[in-house]
């Protein structure tokens, strides 16, 4: 029952873990959409090999790369626009998804 | 997550490893219904055919390869991410 005494600005136990978790939970988050979205675009309903081919391969390496292009993009323009209308937002978090 | 001690560690990896078995599960669904969509069209008989059984094994031979490199490059981009450089290309 610490939280009855000292009014410390600590983050207690469970807090930190919660922050902790959400942090792991955002990444892998962002990991299971791009994995669909990207299998989706470049994995051909067609299995005639159980190999990715080289076409496919350098799709999935491409798609990556774009998706986290398109993260980037879509974080600094929101926060543009957060900045340019109450320049409130103190906490700079550097890029949504982490 | 830095600033955790043992014990919170403790409780954190107890539920990191829920969390790992529940996306397996999820994994695994998505891919029988993206192998059964893709693969399986065909009932005119009740058992699959060995040509829908052949999909069905190249199917989830590709897509574990596909989420293989998937999460290599992740892995990649991600660390890129953190330490603030994007690799434009």
């Amino acid at each position: 029952m610490s939280f009855l005494f000292g009014g410390r600005p600590q983050l207690s136990s469970a807090e930190k873990i919660a922050a902790a978790e959400t942090e792991v939970e955002m990444v892998s988050d962002m990991f299971n959409r791009l994995s669909q979205s990207c299998t989706a675009k470049c994995i051909p309903p067609e299995y005639r090999e159980p190999d990715l081919n080289k076409g496919e391969s350098v799709c999935l390496d491409r798609c990556v790369s774009k998706f986290f292009e398109v993260n980037l993009k879509v974080s600094e323009k929101m926060q543009g626009e957060a900045a340019q209308k109450g320049g409130a937002g103190g906490g700079g978090m550097g890029g949504f998804g982490m | 997550m830095d600033g955790l001690n043992a014990q919170e560690q403790r409780e954190l990896q107890g539920r990191m490893e829920k969390k790992q078995m529940k996306e397996f599960m999820t994994m695994y669904s998505r891919l029988v219904q993206r192998c059964f969509d893709d693969c399986v069209n065909d009932f005119t008989t009740k058992s699959l055919q060995s040509k829908e059984e052949g999909c069905v094994m190249k199917c989830v031979d590709k897509y574990l390869k596909g989420s293989e490199r998937l999460g290599q490059r992740f892995q990649e981009q991600n660390v890129a991410m953190q330490s603030g450089q994007l690799p434009g290309r």
